[in-house]
C-alpha cells in the first residue's frame, strides 16, 4: 500500500494493541485476538454490532445504538450513514438513507454536516464526514481500550473492495486523527475468508469461495479464488437497490397499512411517525431471523395512537419476495462475472447482518449444487455469525503483522509482490480408470497463483504393479448437460403444482436438465516413466510452478528413494 | 496407465509441452500463506529452501 499515514511515526512494533474493526453504513464492529482466536468486544451498551450513528443531546455526545434512539427525537442532530461519503466529492454522494437524519450539506464541494454539538441554544456547528468518522473511531477504539485494559495504538481495518485511493486516504486520516494507526485496509470479502480459514479446525484447500456480504445500505459480492490459503478476487458486483433497508421498508409499508385500517393517518407522511416505524421494523425483522413470530408494537405511533401485532415469518418472507430475488440475482451476477458456473463453487460465506435472514440462506442452497457449503446461521452449524466475520478477520490480520515494521508492511503488500501470474487452466494427470477411459485428476487448479507447489499421492490397484507412464496434461472443465430420461406425462395434475412452490424465486422447475461438471484433458505438458511400482503401491507427483511459470515436476513411489524429475522451460 | 512398450524419454521423462494460458491477477494481501509467499519473494526464496529454515 502507498498511502500516507501521517507525518508522526508510528508506536514500536513490540508495543504494539491492535485490534480489528469493521467500519460500516449502518453498524461498525471491533475485534481483538486472543491465543489466536478471534474474538469480538462488546462496547459499554453491551452491542457487539454497534451502530454507526453519532447523536448530540444538550451538548453530550451519543454514538451507538444510544445514538440510533435519537433518530426518533433529534434526527437533526444526529448523523448516520456517512461511512460511504468519506473520500468522496458532494456530488459523487448518494444522501438518500440520510433524509431521516442530519443531513449532508455541501461545503466547496466536500460534506458536512450541520449539527447542535455544543449545546441546544449555541449555534450549530459544521462537522465535516472526516470530522464525523474521526469522533466515531474514537469513541468505538476508546471502548475497545475500556474492554483490554490498554490503549489501543493500533488497527487493520476491513473496507469494501470498491474503495477507491481517496476514499482510503481519507478513512486511514480519520483513523489517525482518532490516534490510531492504520497497519494496513483489507478487504471485505477477504477478512470474512479469513476469518473462516483461520479456525483451528478449517482445512486449507483450494476451492472457489463466493462472499456474499448482504449490508444494511449496500449488498456487496465477490466471487474469491482460495488457493493454498491465498486469495484472488476474480470478480465483484456491488449493489445499492438490494440490502437490509429495502426488507425494513418492506415492514414499514406493511405496518403503516394495517394501522391505516384503523386510523385515517398514514404514519410514513409524519418524519416521527416514520422514524419510529423504522426503529421498530428492524428489530421485528431481527425477531423474525431469530423465531418464527415477532411482535411489532409502537407507542403513540401517530395521531396518539398505539400500535402493535405480530408478524409469521411465513407472511414476512412474502412480503420480501422482490428483495429476496434481487439477492439471488446478485450472486448469480457475480458468479457469472467471475465466468463461472454455479456448479464451480465450493463454498458461499455469507456476511453482513442481512445474512442472518434464514430464507436468503435456503435460496442460495437451491441455487447451489448439494455439495456446495452454504455458511450461513440457517444452513451450517458450523457458521460463524455473519455480523462478526469481518472484524475477526481483520483482527487476525492486525496479529499476524503486528510484530512487522510499518516499512516492512508497506513492501509486503506493494503491487509488485501481490501481481503474479495465475495458471489459467488445471494442471493435473491423467489415469486410466476401470473401463479404460481416460479421466483427468486435478493437481493445481486454475486461477493459482505462481509460485505454487502441489503434491498428489496416486493409488494403483491392489494386484496391477509394475511401470508407469505418468501423463501430465493441462485440464479444463465444462458443464455437461444431460437431459433427463422422458417420463410418463402426467398432464393437468403439474398445473396447479407449480402456483404453489412459487413463493421461492428461483427457478425450480421439475424435469430440470441434468447439469454437472466435468474434466476435459488439455494440452499434454509430460511424460515420466515410474518403474517397478509395487502392487498396490502409491506414486507420488509433485509439481512446481515457479513465478516466471516454468514447471519443475517429480514423481516418485511413495517410500522409495530418487524418482523422476523434469522441468519445463517458462513460456 | 501402464507404461506402453518403446516408451522412451530422457532419465524417464519426456517433456512435450509449456503451459498455455495465464493471467496476471492480484492477490490479496491477507493471511498467514500470503505473508509466507510475501517472506519468499523478498528473499528470493524456493518452496524447499524455506521449508528447510
Amino acid at each position: 500500500m502507498s498511502q500516507s499515514r501521517g507525518a508522526k511515526p508510528g508506536p514500536e512494533p513490540a508495543e504494539r494493541v491492535v485490534i480489528g474493526i469493521a467500519f460500516g453504513n449502518s453498524n461498525s464492529s471491533i475485534a481483538f485476538t486472543i491465543d489466536d482466536k478471534a474474538e469480538v468486544i462488546a462496547n459499554e451498551d453491551g452491542d457487539r454490532q454497534i451502530p454507526t450513528v453519532l447523536s448530540y443531546v444538550d451538548g453530550d455526545e451519543y454514538y451507538g445504538s444510544h445514538a440510533k434512539t435519537f433518530l426518533v427525537r433529534n434526527p437533526s442532530n444526529t448523523i448516520a450513514y456517512f461511512r460511504d461519503f468519506l473520500g468522496k466529492e458532494f456530488k459523487a454522494i448518494d444522501p438518500t438513507h440520510c433524509h431521516a437524519a442530519a443531513h449532508p450539506l455541501d461545503s466547496a464541494g466536500t460534506v458536512n454536516f450541520s449539527v447542535k454539538d455544543k449545546g441546544p441554544d449555541d449555534e450549530p456547528t459544521s462537522v465535516s464526514v472526516a470530522e464525523a468518522g474521526t469522533r466515531y473511531l474514537r469513541r468505538l477504539v476508546h471502548s475497545a481500550s475500556e474492554y483490554l485494559g490498554k490503549k489501543v495504538t493500533s488497527a487493520v481495518i476491513a473496507v469494501p473492495t470498491d474503495c477507491g485511493d481517496k476514499q482510503r486516504e481519507a478513512l486511514i486520516e480519520a483513523v489517525n486523527a482518532a490516534g490510531v494507526e492504520v497497519l494496513q485496509l483489507i478487504s471485505d470479502p477477504v477478512a470474512a475468508a479469513l476469518a473462516y480459514d483461520a479456525r483451528p479446525e478449517a482445512v486449507i484447500e483450494d476451492k472457489m469461495v463466493v462472499v456474499a456480504d448482504f449490508g444494511g445500505t449496500r449488498s456487496d459480492v465477490a466471487v474469491i479464488a482460495s488457493r493454498g490459503g491465498m486469495y484472488t478476487i476474480l470478480a465483484t458486483v456491488h449493489d445499492y437497490e438490494f440490502a437490509g433497508v429495502q426488507l425494513d421498508q418492506a415492514l414499514i409499508d406493511h405496518f403503516a397499512k394495517e394501522f391505516m385500517k384503523k386510523h385515517s393517518t398514514d404514519p410514513r407522511s409524519n418524519p416521527k411517525s416514520l422514524a419510529k416505524l423504522r426503529l421498530e421494523a428492524e428489530s421485528t425483522k431481527k425477531a423474525l431471523s431469530l423465531g418464527t413470530n415477532a411482535q411489532f408494537s409502537v407507542e403513540s405511533l401517530a395521531d396518539g395512537y398505539d400500535f402493535s401485532m405480530t408478524l409469521n415469518r411465513v407472511r414476512y418472507e412474502m412480503l420480501i419476495r422482490g428483495v429476496l430475488a434481487g439477492f439471488n440475482r446478485l450472486v448469480e451476477g457475480a458468479v457469472k462475472k467471475a465466468g463461472l458456473d454455479v456448479l464451480d463453487i465450493d463454498e458461499v460465506i455469507m456476511c453482513g447482518g442481512t445474512s442472518h435472514t434464514p430464507r436468503i440462506a435456503r435460496n442460495l442452497a437451491d441455487m447451489f449444487q448439494t455439495t456446495t457449503k452454504i455458511l450461513a446461521p440457517a444452513t451450517s452449524t458450523t457458521a460463524v455469525n455473519p455480523s462478526e466475520l469481518q472484524a475477526r478477520g481483520a483482527a487476525l490480520q492486525a496479529s499476524l503483522i503486528q510484530e512487522y515494521e510499518m516499512g516492512d508492511i508497506e513492501q509486503s503488500t506493494h503491487p509488485a509482490v501481490t501481481t503474479v501470474n495465475h495458471i489459467s487452466n488445471a494442471i493435473g494427470v491423467v489415469a486410466v480408470g476401470a473401463d479404460g477411459e481416460e479421466t483427468f485428476t486435478p493437481v493445481m487448479q486454475a486461477e493459482t497463483a505462481a509460485p505454487a507447489r502441489r503434491i498428489v499421492h496416486l493409488g494403483c490397484a491392489k494386484d496391477v504393479g509394475g511401470d508407469f507412464l505418468i501423463k501430465v496434461v493441462e485440464g479444463g472443465t465444462h458443464i455437461k448437460v444431460t437431459k433427463p430420461p422422458p417420463k410418463p406425462q402426467q398432464p393437468v395434475a403439474n398445473g396447479d403444482k407449480a402456483d404453489d412452490d412459487s413463493d421461492s424465486d428461483d427457478d425450480s422447475v421439475e424435469e430440470e436438465d441434468k447439469r454437472e461438471k466435468v474434466w476435459k484433458i488439455g494440452r499434454p505438458l509430460a511424460e515420466a516413466a515410474v518403474s517397478g511400482v509395487k502392487k498396490g503401491g502409491k506414486v507420488e507427483v509433485t509439481i512446481n510452478v515457479a513465478a516466471d511459470l516454468a514447471i519443475t515436476m517429480t514423481a516418485r513411489e511413495v517410500g522409495s528413494k530418487g524418482g523422476v524429475r523434469g522441468t519445463l522451460a517458462a513460456p | 496407465p501402464a507404461l506402453p512398450d518403446g516408451w522412451a524419454g530422457d532419465k524417464g521423462f519426456k517433456a512435450i509441452g509449456k503451459l498455455s494460458g495465464t493471467s496476471q491477477r492480484s492477490i490479496e494481501p491477507v493471511g498467514p500463506h500470503f505473508l509466507a509467499h510475501a517472506r519468499r519473494s523478498r528473499h528470493n526464496r524456493t518452496f524447499s529452501e524455506d521449508d528447510r529454515l
